[in-house]
């Protein structure tokens, strides 16, 4: 046996008071619970009348999410055909550029979720966040000195509170005097954005003419501060030696206490210097502990290479995280990023979270940039395409996300066609239309089975509502011929009673597909007899009429009908028939007769419809005879 | 992590032992120990009874329903030995057929896959599974196994229609060859598969990993592996056999499935 990654977890069902029994029920999509009590005999005792369906809190059936799933399906269709055949390196701008998309539907879809509360903007936050990370680390894998560079841009898009704090302070009357002023400077420093922080303390400097030299001092280490260029001449090398010696002159300022009788510029220079004391004393900040990672790489280490990056995470981790407080999921995950262990990062993401957008898209994503390895799982499928299974079967509860999840299967190429066969045969088929939507997939995959029983189903439907059409016409694509028979004997019956047909469109453009089963065959070629008959083609439909009993395509209960129908050819002034096709009548007349023994007294059948019998076959014996009688003279005259 | 998105009140007087949501989710049939099998309209959150209907003498253990292609078609068994067959026509539910071919209560009916018809698998106290196939006409023909479990037996469940040697695609055209499989959990502590061989059903193999009565078996849907997964839990804790390479998770997406939990 087995053993499971994680313990399963315990769901709590709100609606069921503790000590009972609960029965349970899957429905699609959701589950049924009820109060009960198992026991060995009959149990009985007062119970709980009431069935409660519960359903995960899962997102997609937020209506705001739902312009994320359906643009993020667009990008993902996108993504499957870039063409295989072009070398990774070429593809590599492609793949950011799409990972950016993802990003931006995400983003577009926090901004819309701001005016709604709840816990889905903070999840989106911390999605977007992971996502990006990723992108710098995995899918753009940036090599020392633009890590660094990356890194910050990241920790500066995901503190965006800075500048509104600024801009507060700048809009005030004196902005050097707010209350917030030193720690929108410090806040600035933190995340290097060292043109803002001499824009501030400028302000500061003019206020005070006497320390202006300290001012104009800290105001050239800004400057001078190197940042590496990736597109400029410079190597690394030389940046790392330019840089320290900048490092070794601001610790001078330091030791030489420029700063010391102003206690704000001493700490920035400090910070500077990625004092780690320093920068733990402007927690509240920083905010996060991978924001203190990458200020302190920034100022300590601005070279870091990514292999390097997990150490100085964990140990950053370690120290902005104090022993009261414990690390949470978005930690872990962001941890298991710098240590580039991609398949801890989407393991970790799928407890988390409570739905596989997040997980399935991003892991297709880093599966085309070929960075998972090829990890077989126990169910016999790959990471990427278990995940896309799991989000695509939880879009198809959904009423019209389930089209969505169809592409998704279409681009699983090992379990998605299967799963789609279990899956698209449980949509409600509410109305023709969704069933011929439904119908147009099967069939564009060959899904034949699935054609069928849907068909299947539409027939069943239609003929318990008494729509014989469109039973037949649904029986006939299911290529159901027993079907067909059942109806078409309907349509017979319906005629035989009301002496019309029903639905004559239908019957009259059968095509081949009258050949699906001899009854509809029958009931086809009879209703071509009676339009015969109506456009006055009287010896075309008697030819048709007598060969639907020779050919015995008519069953015999219907050819007493049959001959009634030929009286009228038969009565006509004009002979119809030849003397041969009369004979054939009459061999049908007496083969019928015989069969049915109507000539001969029946006791359990009432006098009455006897009587109507008899009369009957002795009509049309008389009229044959009379038939018999003009064609052998005709026939027999020749003409001068 | 979860919440309850629309409360039923079936009305039930008395336990109810089973629920269960149609095809698609539209409908819900519940029986109960008030001997009635309701059903009712649930679309958009809502509850409209569909229909009463009475003809069992004693609890009624459970129901299932039918695949759609064959019309509203309901199952239910009861503790009176009877199993009964509702069917929908124009508009109402009357009985179909009823089958009184058990000596003790019938604890659980399950319909096969649809690729075999109309079939109806159901499993009883007095040891004994009987299978009803519908003829056509009104005829249902029937098969019964005896003494498939020594006590009784509580549950069953079919295999999903799978031709064997599947992943070899079949030629166009033909007849595909289903096998007849399904699962039955018993008072005898045991999981029996069985399988229809020429006309017979067989018992294929039997399973002995439970201390105790086997309360219910599924069989999850197939994915077109070589390998089948079959779940059974038991009176006294919760256990999944599995003679393949699934793992649980994947199988639970898609098991029709009741487990026996109490709440603490």
């Amino acid at each position: 046996m087995e053993e499971v990654d994680v313990e399963p977890t315990i769901t709590n069902i709100p609606a069921i008071s503790d000590g009972k029994h609960m029965g349970f029920a899957w429905g699609p999509g959701d589950i049924l619970v009820y109060e009960t009590l198992y026991k060995a005999s009959g149990a009985s005792g007062s119970g709980c009348s009431f069935i409660h369906e519960i359903r995960k809190d899962e997102d997609i059936y937020s209506p705001i999410l739902r312009k994320l799933f359906n643009e993020s399906h667009h990008i993902f269709v996108g993504l499957q055909t870039i063409r295989e055949e072009l070398p990774s390196k070429s593809k590599k701008p492609q793949f950011v550029s799409i990972s950016k998309n993802y990003r931006s539907v995400i983003r577009a879809c926090m901004e819309e979720l701001q005016q709604v509360a709840g816990n889905t903007v903070s999840i989106l936050l911390a999605i977007e966040l992971i996502w990006n990370l990723c992108e710098v680390l995995f899918i753009d894998a940036a090599p020392a000195g633009s890590l660094l560079l990356h890194l910050l841009d990241w920790v500066r898009l995901h503190k965006a509170d800075v500048d509104e704090r600024a801009r507060e302070v700048l809009q005030s009357e004196s902005p050097a005097e707010h209350h917030d002023y030193w720690d929108v400077v410090v806040s600035y420093v933190l995340q290097g954005r060292l043109e803002e922080v001499r824009q501030m303390l400028v302000k500061q400097g003019t206020l005070q003419p006497a320390a202006r030299s300290m001012y104009k001092q800290m105001d050239t280490l800004l400057s001078k501060m190197p940042f590496y260029n990736p597109g400029g001449t410079q190597t690394l090398t030389e940046f790392d030696v330019k840089w320290r010696h900048w490092h070794e002159e601001v610790d001078r300022c330091l030791q030489d206490n420029s700063f010391a009788s102003n206690r704000h510029l001493e700490v920035i220079c400090k910070i500077l210097l990625g004092d780690e004391d320093t920068l733990l004393d402007h927690k509240e900040l920083l905010g996060t502990w991978y924001h203190f990672l990458v200020t302190r790489l920034l100022f300590c280490h601005p070279t870091v290479k990514p292999t390097e990056l997990h150490y100085y995470a964990q140990s950053c981790m370690t120290m902005f995280l104090d022993s009261r407080s414990v690390s949470e999921p978005l930690d872990n995950i962001l941890l298991a990023a710098f240590e580039f262990d991609i398949h801890q990062v989407i393991k970790e993401c799928s407890i988390a979270l409570n739905n596989w957008w997040f997980v399935a898209h991003l892991t297709d994503l880093l599966d085309h940039c070929k960075l998972l390895q090829s990890h077989n799982l126990h169910f016999g499928s790959n990471l990427r395409e278990f995940l896309l299974l799991e989000y695509a079967s939880g879009l198809f509860t959904h009423h019209s996300l389930w089209q969505l999840a169809v592409d998704y299967f279409d681009h699983c190429p090992e379990f998605g066609r299967v799963y789609l066969e279990l899956q698209i045969e449980r949509v409600p088929l509410e109305t023709e239309r969704k069933a011929l939507k439904v119908l147009r997939i099967c069939e564009q995959r060959q899904m034949s089975e699935q054609v069928r029983s849907i068909c299947k189903i539409m027939a069943m439907r239609a003929l318990r509502n008494n729509r014989l059409g469109s039973a037949l016409s649904w029986s006939i694509r299911a290529k159901d011929a027993a079907f067909a028979t059942l109806i078409s004997e309907r349509f017979l019956q319906d005629y035989c009673a009301k002496g019309t047909f029903s639905d004559l469109d239908l019957i009259d453009n059968l095509g081949p597909a009258m050949l699906l089963s001899d009854r509809l065959t029958f009931l086809g070629k009879y209703r071509e007899f009676h339009k015969l008959y109506g456009e006055k083609r009287f010896r075309e439909a008697a030819k048709l009429l007598l060969s639907l009993m020779t050919a015995k395509i008519a069953p015999q209960s219907f050819w007493m009908t049959l001959l009634t129908d030929a009286l009228p050819l038969l009565e006509q002034k004009e002979v119809i028939f030849t003397a041969d096709q009369t004979y054939e009548l009459m061999f049908c007349l007496e083969e019928l007769t015989s069969s049915l023994n109507i000539t001969a007294s029946s006791t359990d059948r009432p006098m009455q419809e006897e009587d109507v019998e008899v009369t009957k076959v002795e009509l049309l014996r008389l009229a044959l005879a009379r038939n018999l009688a003009q064609a052998i003279v005709k026939e027999g005259t020749v003409e001068t | 992590m979860v919440s309850v998105i629309n409360t039923v009140d079936t009305s039930h007087e008395d336990m109810i032992h089973d629920a269960q949501m149609d095809y698609y989710g539209t409908r819900l049939a519940t029986c109960s120990s008030d001997r009635t099998v309701k059903i009712f309209d649930v679309r958009n959150g809502g509850q409209i009874l569909v229909a009463d209907l009475r003809g069992h003498e004693g609890p009624v253990w459970q129901v299932a329903w039918a695949h759609p292609m064959f019309g509203n078609i309901l199952a239910s068994c009861s503790y009176d030995r009877k199993v009964i067959i509702w069917k929908e026509e124009n508009g109402s539910w009357d009985k179909m057929y009823e089958y009184t071919g058990h000596e003790s209560s019938v604890n659980s009916v399950c319909w096969g896959p649809y690729e075999f018809g109309l079939i109806l698998a159901c499993g009883s106290s007095d040891g004994a599974i009987s299978l009803l196939t519908f003829t056509g006409d009104q005829q249902w023909d029937v098969k019964k196994i005896s003494n498939a479990h020594t006590i009784g037996c509580n549950a069953v469940s079919w295999a999903p229609a799978i031709v064997p040697g599947s992943l070899i695609d079949q030629p166009s055209g033909q007849k595909p060859n289903y096998v007849k499989r399904f699962v039955s959990g018993g008072c005898d502590n045991l999981v029996k598969l069985w399988k229809e061989e020429d006309g017979q059903w067989k018992e294929d193999q039997k399973l002995e990993a439970h201390s105790d009565w086997v309360r219910d078996v599924g069989w999850a849907p197939s994915i077109g592996l070589p390998t089948s997964t079959i779940a059974s839990c038991s009176q006294v804790r919760f256990d999944v056999i599995t003679n393949a390479e699934h793992a649980i998770y994947s199988a639970f997406q898609h098991l029709k499935h009741k487990v026996f939990i109490q709440a603490f």
